[in-house]
């Protein structure tokens, strides 16, 4: 696994928080993370800056505690240029972010079976 | 390890929300969570949380809102909020801290930064809990103490106000809490018409310095209205604070005698600062202190000793407490003697003296001084004598109207003793008599005076005709007084009913040679003679009055009609 | 403020000195002066050269201190007293109970 997707030292980190509940946050974070996705293509649509801004803020808060870093980076970037109000390379990077969230998803429901049962 | 707190989680993003309430409650502490700042503060309100972590970009209701509704709702109870913020943003920080944030945690969280801070925070709180309960506790005692001193200071000023102060001849200034800085002043007029004043100024501040004035106004009121003498008053005074005040603990005080209508003032200081004779032709006679204070000297080897003054129409006397003229400013200058009497001397109107003094004072401190006392007699206005106030002469009795007795002192006893107190009790037993106790106990004091100044010492009223004289006068019955062995007084007093009324008569005789009272008697009194006042007053008082044919004895009438 | 104290004279005296104000907050420490020493002096000396300021609490004190030393057989002095603390003294007319030198 590349740590540059998915850190897997802060997920060692996670699971020793979370003990029991690392299953279900791995899943509130995937579920809570499609839904960003929907919401930044929602906002880009109507060129809405402060929902995008917002959306991308929270997002990225989730992505950089449940260690992804590219995500994260990702998500700085787009809500910077939200913040600046500058939506012309929007579309352009929520693809990216989209793209990028596909492959995350994957490597977290490989780490979701190896770990839970639950769910 | 800090205690389990209750700690209100508040985030929008659940993922995160989930994390951190996680973390937050495998260290010990109970969780509330919100997703938005409404849900936030109205957790807050219903469960009182002892500490808020806060996203800063939430929907509905952000982070820095609810924050500020926060604070609001816990009043001056610290409630720590720690924002869940990157520290990236400037501005984000700014409004963070405006908010009332305390601190920041950047994502992603770390869970031993968090516990840390949670810990800091949480001292903070119970360091700031613990000074706003001391706080509240030194506010209540504040508040308690001040309480008590206005029930105690509306207690003494009921025992100070039994005498005379709001006499017209009387002006004092007194800071409203003197009293706690230990000063107390006293005036009573006795039987006889004469005025004592009181200046006093315990030692210390605060309750200890008042609690003395107390028993020292009983004493002072008590044994004025009995018609003790300025001298016993001082005796027993000193006696009484001796007793009862914990060595250190003092009394400087000056007492004042004085006499409208001979016209003199007798002055006794201890520790106090000069006073001042203030006399109308412009010249300031210092009154100093020449004793050790009240309380200091066991009364065997106190000595009430007065020093005698004359006084002319329009004079006046100033007594001032150590508040004024010790009193610093800022710069830590003393107001000193040389302000004090630059004011009195560029004082025009007499009348507003003491207020000149109080003005320069504040004027030098820039705020009023709270131990501040002065008082200000005129010496004009004889008020005359007054009626006996009941509450000092016992309680009501059948009062015995018919019978005689006579009182016979000889040698040493003259010296020491003065009958006219016990004297004054007893006849204040006729109830009737009350009323006119002023004018008998002026009259009997004047007979007493005379047997014993020219009869048994054989003094010259002749003396007494200048202020040296009168010096003179008084030495010689010092001298005279301390080496006395023979000698007598006998005093008779007989009360007998009549028609509608009663009557007593006072006799006094001597052992003296003799002197024709009854030209004496005859005598108007010369204006501005400083004798010969006694017998003329002796004459108009009573309703009756004979000499005896050898010159030795004097016998007066009071007559009254009882009351329907 | 400071008050020491150290004996003199084979122990026959104590001289106490004062330094700075001398007033109700040294209560504690001019006790101690004469209370906490070793020695039991038939003479006491007060030294005021250094202090700069009485007041009628310091008054109280020397009275607790003629009361420690025997009262009306204490042998007291009072030195180096300038022209302020003489003159409070001199009010008082505390010179009929201490030598002030």
């Amino acid at each position: 696994m590349s740590d540059a997707h998915l850190d897997s030292a802060v997920l060692a980190t996670l699971r020793v928080v979370m003990e029991d509940e690392y299953p279900v946050l791995l899943d509130t974070f995937l579920k809570d993370s499609e839904e960003r996705v929907r919401l930044l293509h929602q906002a880009c649509a109507v060129s809405d800056a402060y929902l995008l801004r917002q959306t991308a803020h929270s997002f990225k808060g989730s992505c950089s505690n449940m260690g992804a870093p590219l995500l994260t980076e990702l998500c700085r970037e787009l809500e910077d240029s939200a913040r600046r109000e500058q939506l012309d390379g929007a579309n352009e990077l929520i693809g990216q972010i989209e793209r990028e969230f596909a492959i995350v998803r994957i490597l977290m429901r490989a780490e979701r079976q190896r770990f839970g049962a639950s769910g | 390890m800090p205690l389990r707190l209750t700690i209100l989680i508040a985030e929008d993003n659940p993922a995160d929300r989930m994390l951190l309430s996680t973390i937050v409650s495998r260290e010990g502490h109970r969780v509330l969570t919100a997703a938005n700042g409404i849900e936030a503060v109205s957790l807050f309100r219903q469960e009182r949380p002892q500490l808020v972590l806060m996203d800063a970009l939430m929907p509905v209701m952000d982070g820095f809102e609810a924050a500020r509704q926060i604070k609001a709702l816990a009043g001056d109870e610290l409630v720590p909020i720690i924002f869940l913020t990157s520290l990236a943003e400037n501005e984000a920080l700014a409004r963070c801290l405006e908010a009332g944030g305390d601190d920041f945690v950047a994502k992603p969280y770390n869970r031993i930064i968090l516990a840390a801070k949670i810990g800091a925070m949480d001292r903070l709180r119970r360091l700031q809990a613990t000074v706003r309960q001391q706080r509240d506790l030194i506010s209540r005692q504040h508040q308690q103490l001040l309480r008590e001193q206005e029930v105690a200071k509306a207690i003494f000023d009921k025992v100070a106000h039994a005498g005379c102060l709001d006499a017209p001849n009387i002006r004092y200034r007194q800071s409203p809490l003197a009293l706690f800085n230990g000063d107390l002043l006293l005036a009573a007029q006795t039987p006889t018409g004469r005025m004592f004043v009181l200046l006093g100024d315990f030692t210390g501040h605060g309750l200890p310095a008042a609690i003395g004035a107390m028993p020292l106004a009983e004493t002072f009121y008590g044994m004025a209205a009995k018609g003790y003498s300025s001298s016993d008053l001082l005796r027993e005074m000193n006696a009484k604070l001796k007793r009862i005040l914990p060595v250190g603990v003092f009394c400087c005080a000056t007492l004042l005698d004085l006499s409208f209508d001979k016209r003199t003032v007798d002055v006794w200081s201890g520790g106090l600062p000069d006073g001042y004779l203030l006399c109308a032709n412009g010249t300031r006679v210092p009154l100093k202190s020449r004793h050790l204070p009240l309380g200091v000297l066991e009364p065997e080897a106190f000595v009430a000793r007065f020093e005698p003054h004359t006084l002319a129409e329009g004079d006046r006397v100033l007594l001032l407490s150590d508040g004024v003229v010790e009193s610093c400013n800022a710069q830590n200058e003393l107001f000193g003697e040389a302000r004090l009497l630059a004011v009195i001397d560029a004082n025009r109107e007499p009348l507003r003296l003491l207020e000149e003094i109080v003005e320069a004072l504040l004027a030098f401190h820039g705020q009023a001084q709270d131990d501040l006392s002065l008082v200000e007699i005129d010496v004009d206005g004889q008020p005359g004598p007054m009626p006996i106030q009941a509450s000092y002469v016992g309680a009501v009795q059948p009062s015995p109207l018919d019978w005689s007795g006579s009182l016979l002192l000889r040698g040493e006893t003259l010296r020491d003793y003065n009958p006219l107190p016990a004297l004054l009790h007893l006849l204040l037993q006729v109830v009737e008599l009350r009323r006119h106790a002023g004018r008998v106990f002026a009259v009997l004091a004047e007979l007493y005076a005379n047997a014993l100044e020219h009869g048994v010492l054989g003094l010259d009223s002749a003396l007494k005709v200048d202020a040296d004289g009168f010096a003179r006068y008084y030495r010689l019955r010092e001298q005279r007084l301390s080496a006395l062995r023979d000698g007598w007084i006998e005093i008779d007093l007989r009360v007998e009913p009549e028609d509608h009324g009663g009557c007593l008569r006072i006799g006094v005789r001597d052992s003296g040679a003799g002197f024709d009272i009854a030209r004496a008697l005859a005598e108007q009194p010369a204006t501005g003679k400083l004798s010969g006042r006694g017998l003329a007053l002796v004459r108009e008082l009573s309703d009756g009055c004979a000499a005896d044919a050898d010159g030795r004895g004097v016998s007066v009438e009071f007559r009254w009609r009882r009351e329907a | 403020m400071s008050i020491s104290s150290q004996p003199a004279d084979d122990g026959r005296e104590l001289i106490i000195h004062i330094q700075g104000r001398f007033d109700f907050s040294t209560h504690q420490a001019f006790r101690d002066a004469y209370q906490n020493v070793s020695v039991t002096p038939r003479r006491y000396v007060v030294d005021l050269k250094e202090a700069t300021y009485l007041d009628s609490s310091a008054l109280g004190m020397l009275l607790l201190l003629r009361d420690h030393a025997g009262g009306d057989d204490a042998d007291i002095h009072l030195i180096n007293c300038n022209a302020d603390v003489r003159k409070i003294l001199s009010i008082s007319n505390f010179e009929q109970l201490f030598k002030i030198d």
